[in-house]
């Protein structure tokens, strides 16, 4: 009997201990075990002590889900209170409401001006949506053992398109008519198609949309960017229209049946991880430049749900998890590229002349638009560009095909 | 008379007591989701906030769409091609396990395996036995001096690719039906057609498959509202890819509510899809009463 009630009494001690706190729930896209580590086993205990009447509910969902269980856990009432997303995702949740603008948030977070201009990204029609919490880049990687094979010099990548086409041909191996290695491994289809084809389309002048969310990626830069991208795979032959796949966790580049490719820093760190005999051989380089250069950056940080119920404990929350200890600890579990100035300082990329080569990148860098159909506007471009790289359309009607579906979205 | 009305009555509350899980969970999960999302059918909503009614709006939305319609037609494509097949193997899978030969238990389990497999996982493994480096389908082909092809990747075999998945996933499960089904014919027919001096083959054509017509119809329909709802596969194995020859309607719903937050829409496609499956259902199960009234 005596044991009955001591075990009631632990047991209403822990439910009021339980009760006496505030519970902010943080939602962290991806599930690197790197990751998880780091947020669980140092971040969340280093919170907690400080803020002793915070519960940080930390869950962690793959990218691949994140739409889907955002969506069903908030029109269930039930929606975290943090939660990390692309900046691709800030016009739509801003629009419908789901995310609060956290302009009065940001003079409480530790630091602010050490973002820099990485806060910008956040921004969505003049105000802030989001605070960056890891980047990711997008540069040229090639073997350097495949250029000395083909009478390249490893130290000299190529600058301009032309050159990106002789080097993509010279590197390109062929036997008896079959593609045995790829001189330049491009995207063909998806949102690695967008993305990759717009570092063409900007690097030409050209623009995806104006001022006023009207699609201008079909103008003479747009079609001479997609051009040059279509007569790479369907003229040069450096590339399959079919695309080449992934070894696991591994690009092409990796397995040896690429010679080029626009990587970003996620895959180089997988390839760092599971295949270091390939990474010492990988050299990066800036995009080759047609009127400028131009390389994908983008960013996913933290948003704040409208409803969360306690405000302060939130944004004692954000604060933390945004300070530079705790982004240094996560981008260093990631391999990512850090949004603060000071990050850039950290260990691993100063030990890192690859990651390095990411920060200094970064000067080229253009991101995703923040417009509210962007996910769909995407989806369309990466559609028709495909039927052109299909051959099914010429890159103008491609283009065009693209630009009347999504001015119908407006 | 009152003795005999309180025992109906008691009757009539156990079972109600019986089947109320069954009943509630019904209730909750599934007719519940159809009345809200009839509604949502008929609202603007984003899946967050209020939903604003537009009344039919989404419907009219649909006729119009011809990503819908391309859908649709790729959904039945791929039903049309899976179904046919699926049964022909699963019924000489049965024949084969119903043949009584020594060991015979061993195949049964192997042939249900990819049954209890999750479509994920199976959809996992397929994209590894098509790749076109390390695929061992690529490697036979090789032996033939046969240049890679990239199944998946290739508008013109990315569905069939994805149908020869399916059936293998699906062939052990009708195989257990139609097991069940030759396996309530009486032996006494084959002994007396036997008898009768009748070939194997023409028992076959003659007493088995007249007689496992319920089975067919069963596997039928079961199997053509399974088809017509396909998105995993696709999802998993080609996203849709490319250039749509795999996109479903069931992957077009999904993309509508949340990639693109359009409840509504994804709503509104849903209930068409239903229709259409309740369609072919109800005339599948009318052909069938209309032929054995025939008979």
């Amino acid at each position: 009997m005596k044991k009955w009630i001591l075990i009631l009494i632990i047991c209403l001690a822990l439910g009021f201990t339980a009760i006496g706190k505030t519970k902010v729930t943080v939602w962290f896209a991806g599930t690197t075990e790197a990751l998880m580590e780091a947020v669980d086993d140092h971040l969340v205990p280093a919170f907690e002590k400080a803020n002793p009447d915070i519960e940080l509910a930390v869950e962690y969902i793959p990218w691949g889900e994140l739409s889907t269980k955002l969506t069903t856990a908030f029109a269930g009432g039930i929606g975290p209170d943090i939660f990390m997303h692309g900046q691709a995702a800030i016009a739509g949740f801003a629009e419908t409401g789901v995310i609060m603008d956290i302009d009065s948030l940001i003079d409480k977070l530790e630091d602010p001006e050490d973002f820099g201009g990485t806060l910008g990204v956040g921004l969505y029609r003049g105000k802030n949506f989001m605070v960056p919490v890891f980047g990711s880049g997008r540069l040229l990687a090639y073997k350097e053992d495949f250029f000395i094979e083909s009478g390249l010099d490893p130290d000299e990548p190529p600058v301009t398109w032309e050159q990106l086409r002789a080097y993509a041909e010279a590197l390109t191996v062929y036997e008896s008519g079959r593609l045995v290695r790829a001189g330049l491994d491009i995207p063909v289809s998806a949102i690695d198609l967008q993305q990759v084809w717009t570092g063409f389309l900007i690097a030409n002048n050209g623009a995806l949309f104006d001022n006023d969310f009207n699609p201008t990626f079909n103008s003479q830069s747009g079609v001479e960017a997609l051009e040059y991208y279509v007569g790479l795979i369907r003229e040069a032959k450096v590339a399959s229209e079919y695309g080449l796949t992934p070894i696991g966790n591994l690009e092409p580049i990796a397995a040896g049946t690429a010679a080029m490719c626009f990587m970003n820093n996620e895959s180089l760190a997988a390839i760092k991880e599971y295949s270091p005999d390939v990474y010492s051989k990988i050299r990066l380089a800036f995009p080759p430049a047609r009127y400028g250069r131009a390389a994908f950056y983008s960013f996913a940080g933290f948003m704040v749900s409208s409803s969360t119920k306690d405000l302060e404990a939130t944004t004692k929350a954000l604060s933390f998890m945004t300070s530079k200890d705790a982004l240094i600890a996560i981008n260093t579990a990631l391999g990512s590229l850090p949004p603060r100035q000071s990050g850039v300082v950290a260990e691993y990329i100063a030990n890192d002349p690859n990651l390095m080569k990411f920060v200094e990148g970064s000067k080229y860098a253009y991101g995703n638009p923040n417009v509210p159909f962007w996910v769909q506007a995407r989806d369309i471009i990466s559609k028709y560009l495909e039927r052109a790289i299909m051959g099914v359309m010429t890159p103008k009607n491609a283009l065009d095909g693209a630009a009347e579906e999504i001015r119908k979205l407006k | 008379m009152s003795g005999a009305g309180s025992l109906k009555r008691r009757i009539t509350v156990t079972a109600l007591i019986f089947i109320a899980p069954v009943l509630v969970y019904n209730i909750i999960f599934k007719i519940v989701p159809i009345f809200v999302s009839l509604f949502l059918s008929l609202t603007k909503f984003s899946g967050f906030g209020e939903a604003r009614f537009i009344g039919l709006a989404n419907y009219a939305r649909i006729f119009g769409d011809s990503e819908f319609w391309r859908a649709v037609l790729v959904t039945f494509q791929f039903s049309i091609e899976v179904l046919p097949l699926n049964m022909l193997i699963s019924l000489l899978l049965a024949l084969l396990v119903n043949s009584g030969l020594k060991g015979i238990g061993i195949f049964r389990a192997i042939y249900y395996l990819p049954v209890i497999t999750p479509m994920v996982a199976a959809s996992m493994i397929w994209i590894w036995l098509y790749d076109p480096q390390i695929g061992i389908l690529n490697f036979l082909l090789s032996l033939f001096n046969i240049p890679p092809v990239n199944f998946l990747r290739n508008p013109n075999t990315a569905l069939h690719s994805i149908v020869a998945m399916r059936i293998w996933r699906g062939a052990g499960w009708n195989m257990l039906i139609y097991l069940a089904g030759l396996q309530g014919i009486s032996k006494n027919l084959y002994e007396a057609a036997a008898i009768d001096g009748a070939s194997s083959i023409r028992r076959f054509f003659r007493i088995t498959l007249p007689l496992l017509r319920p089975v067919h119809i069963y596997v039928l329909i079961v199997g053509m509202i399974s088809t017509l709802q396909s998105f995993t596969e696709m999802y998993v194995m080609t996203g849709g890819g490319p250039l749509q020859s795999t996109t479903t309607v069931g992957l077009l719903i999904y993309r509508a509510a949340f990639d693109y937050m359009d409840m509504g829409y994804a709503s509104a496609m849903s209930f068409v899809l239903g229709i259409i499956i309740m369609t072919l259902s109800v005339v599948s199960f009318r052909s069938r009463r209309q032929k054995e009234a025939f008979e």
